[in-house]
């Protein structure tokens, strides 16, 4: 038997399956689009083609993310909270604190140690500070959004300071600093640092001495290495990054699937 | 557009009424109804020997029934307004008067209806300096507006026997303001029968929220929504004593019969402050994650009896001991209260936008519930603009706070 789990966010529809041990066989990121049911087929097909397993092999699919509600024949509709922090507990065991940035919402999750949420906070009112603000950034800068990590890398760090991180005028001020000749790297920089000043806000919520735990990142986010470092130096620790942050929440529902079907 | 919305609102219920069973639940119905009257009177043309006074939320009502005075609080209409869908034009019109969408939009909704003509002209005024200042704002706004003399209650913060003191001899005083507005003097004898009202719908107040602790909460989704600070409106009145009874009643024998308000509870909330007040998925979404609202804050008497012999110190005392008053801390050891009483797995703080009650006090309140093992999920919606309202985002808050106290034990 086989277990799925698919997490239909925003940006992107991740799915992973894992088996009767709950080892992720495979695991597929597809964009959204503005169709998800059509994203969950394509995803949930792409794993079952990896992993050579067939539709009648599913032992339950659990579904997460804002489009959880949509994918039929559910186990359970569970939600990326619950989900992202079982999925850490299985790559990063022992995480006590995760930051999950994903495509509109940014949240921090306090765990008890073993894959269980003690607190979670999410962000307030707007989605400043997400996939989709990196997104616009990017297309404003005129750069690929997988570079902003390593342009990031290049900058001397803190020339720049952006004053807006409403996504409308943050992208008006990046125009604007371009025009005045300011460094990419050094744009990108500040960018990365507006968004973990805003996040570090959002953890101590949760976890006031956030420093002395465990921490971690998952979401498309993580994969911006500039992001991680900026929230890591906010917070005062090394934040950890599953190999496939984007998927952490997709494993986190396989491994729901896999429990609920057993019991 | 008001009146005629409260005349069938009170013809509908009154009928409605009428046809219910014996074991048919009546108890919302029969407040309601009480409401739909308060609202024919506050808003139908002027009538010879009837005055109607704008208030803010902490006002004597009582004092005022006894005074003849028809009364009510300001955000009450922003309330409605909301509750009817009726408020997004007068939102706008606030708004292109100049006021900025930050501000509370249960002002702004009054203001907004203020400026369309939708508010009737007062009497007198009497604002009320708690629980917040943009309430006074308002009432002074409306003074202005309407051209009527205005008084004003500065609501001591400190809540010993001289803020007792400075806060009775401010009722005194209102009161030789509203004899003056009436040109009548307060009858000892109506005002004696006034206090005995309401200290007799405050022993079943105090009776219906201990059956409302039951497990399962006897209350129904919506039987207690708004009921604690609106139930203050008819305080003094046969009315409020009738409302309190049937609740009384009809709770009581629901926690005889073991029926859950709440079909399926597997997790207990306490509710901070306001309810959203539109129509909204909000509270479905709750029930579909197992969730009862078993109470609300503002669903709790923190009064003693009014002493017939010294009612203005019973009343300076009643309005100081209502938690918005005075320092957080107090607020927060009714929350702990509450949250003990009620058994309740979690918390729910709407922080109303543009509200410092709401807000300001978010982390405190968090931290002073988590002391009693209860953690709380702040909504961050307006209670009162549907125009900003996120069902995805509040969808997930919810249902993940469900999973969190169910993972705690709490389902």
């Amino acid at each position: 038997m086989y277990f799925l789990g698919v997490d239909i966010g925003s940006l992107s529809c991740d799915a992973v399956l894992v088996d009767e041990g709950g080892r992720p066989l495979a695991w597929s990121v597809v964009p959204t689009g503005a169709r998800n049911v059509e994203a969950i087929a394509a995803a949930r097909a792409q794993v079952l083609e990896q992993a050579g397993v067939a539709e009648a092999d599913l032992g339950g699919v659990v579904s997460t993310g804002y489009g959880r509600a949509r994918v039929e024949g559910r186990l359970a509709a569970v939600t990326e909270i619950t989900c992202h922090a079982r999925g850490i507990e299985a790559q990063l065991p022992g995480t006590r604190l995760l930051v999950d940035i994903g495509g509109q919402d940014s949240k921090a999750i306090l765990l008890d140690g073993s894959g269980r949420v003690v607190e979670f906070a999410m962000n307030d009112k707007c989605a400043a500070g997400t996939g989709r603000f990196l997104e616009a950034m990017a297309r404003a800068l005129q750069v690929e959004l997988t570079r902003l990590g390593e342009l990031d890398a290049r900058a001397a760090g803190r020339s720049l300071t952006l004053s807006s991180m409403c996504t409308v005028f943050a992208e008006s001020e990046v125009v604007s600093l371009i025009a005045e000749g300011a460094e990419v790297p050094e744009i990108v920089n500040a960018l990365h640092r507006a968004i973990a000043a805003r996040t570090q806000a959002l953890v101590r919520r949760v976890a006031p001495d956030a420093a002395t735990l465990g921490a971690a990142m998952s979401g498309g986010v993580a994969r911006n290495a500039g992001v991680v470092r900026a929230i890591g130096a906010a917070l005062g620790c090394v934040l950890q990054v599953p190999p496939e942050p984007d998927t952490v929440g997709a494993l986190g529902a396989a491994l729901i699937a896999r429990e609920r079907a057993a019991s | 557009m008001i009146l005629p919305y409260f005349e069938n609102l009170q013809s509908g219920i009154a009928a409605k009424l009428e046809t219910l069973g014996a074991n048919e639940p009546r108890a919302r119905k029969r407040f309601a109804l009480e409401i739909a009257r308060l609202g024919v009177r506050l808003f139908s043309p002027p009538r010879p020997g009837e005055r109607v006074a704008w208030c803010g939320v902490l006002a004597p009502f009582d004092l005022l029934h006894a005074m003849g005075v028809t009364s009510c609080f300001a955000e009450f209409v922003g309330a409605m307004l909301a509750s009817t869908g009726a408020v997004e034009p007068m939102l706008a019109a606030a708004e292109g008067a100049g006021y900025s969408t930050d501000c509370c939009s249960y002002h702004r909704a009054v203001t907004g209806a203020t400026m369309q003509g939708l508010m009737p002209k007062p009497d007198f005024l009497i604002a009320t300096s708690a629980p917040c200042t943009g309430g006074v704002a308002v009432i002074e706004s409306l003074a202005r507006h309407f051209e009527r003399p205005l008084f004003v209650i500065h609501v001591p913060q400190r809540t010993d026997g001289r803020g007792v003191v400075q806060l009775a001899d401010q009722l005194r005083r209102m009161v030789a303001f509203v004899e003056e507005q009436t040109g009548e003097p307060l009858d000892p004898a109506r005002l004696a029968r006034s206090m005995a009202l309401t200290n007799q719908a405050r022993e079943l107040l105090v009776e219906l929220y201990d059956l409302a602790r039951a497990r399962p909460g006897p209350a129904r989704r919506r039987d207690l929504f708004n009921f604690g600070l609106v139930i203050g409106l008819l305080l003094g009145s046969e009315a409020a004593v009738e409302v309190a009874r049937t609740y009384r009643d009809e709770l009581n024998l629901r926690v005889e019969r073991g029926v859950a308000g709440v079909p399926g509870e597997r997790v207990r909330l306490l509710w901070l402050q306001n309810r959203v007040q539109f129509r909204s998925p909000l509270e479905e979404m709750l029930e579909n994650a197992g969730a009862a609202v078993v109470v609300d804050e503002l669903n709790s008497v923190t009064w003693e009896p009014i002493d017939a012999d010294r009612p203005f110190e019973g009343l300076a005392r009643r309005m100081l001991s209502i938690p918005l008053c005075g320092p957080v801390e107090r607020r927060i050891a009714l929350l702990q209260r509450l949250a003990r009483d009620y058994t309740v797995d979690g918390a729910v703080n709407p922080c109303h936008w543009g509200c410092r009650q709401g807000s300001g006090a978010r982390g405190l309140i968090e931290r002073g519930l988590r002391e009693v093992g209860v953690p709380v999920l702040n909504l961050e919606v307006d209670c009162v603009d549907p125009r900003s309202f996120a069902p995805g985002q509040l969808q997930t808050r919810i249902e993940a706070f469900a999973e969190l106290l169910s993972q705690r034990g709490g389902g």
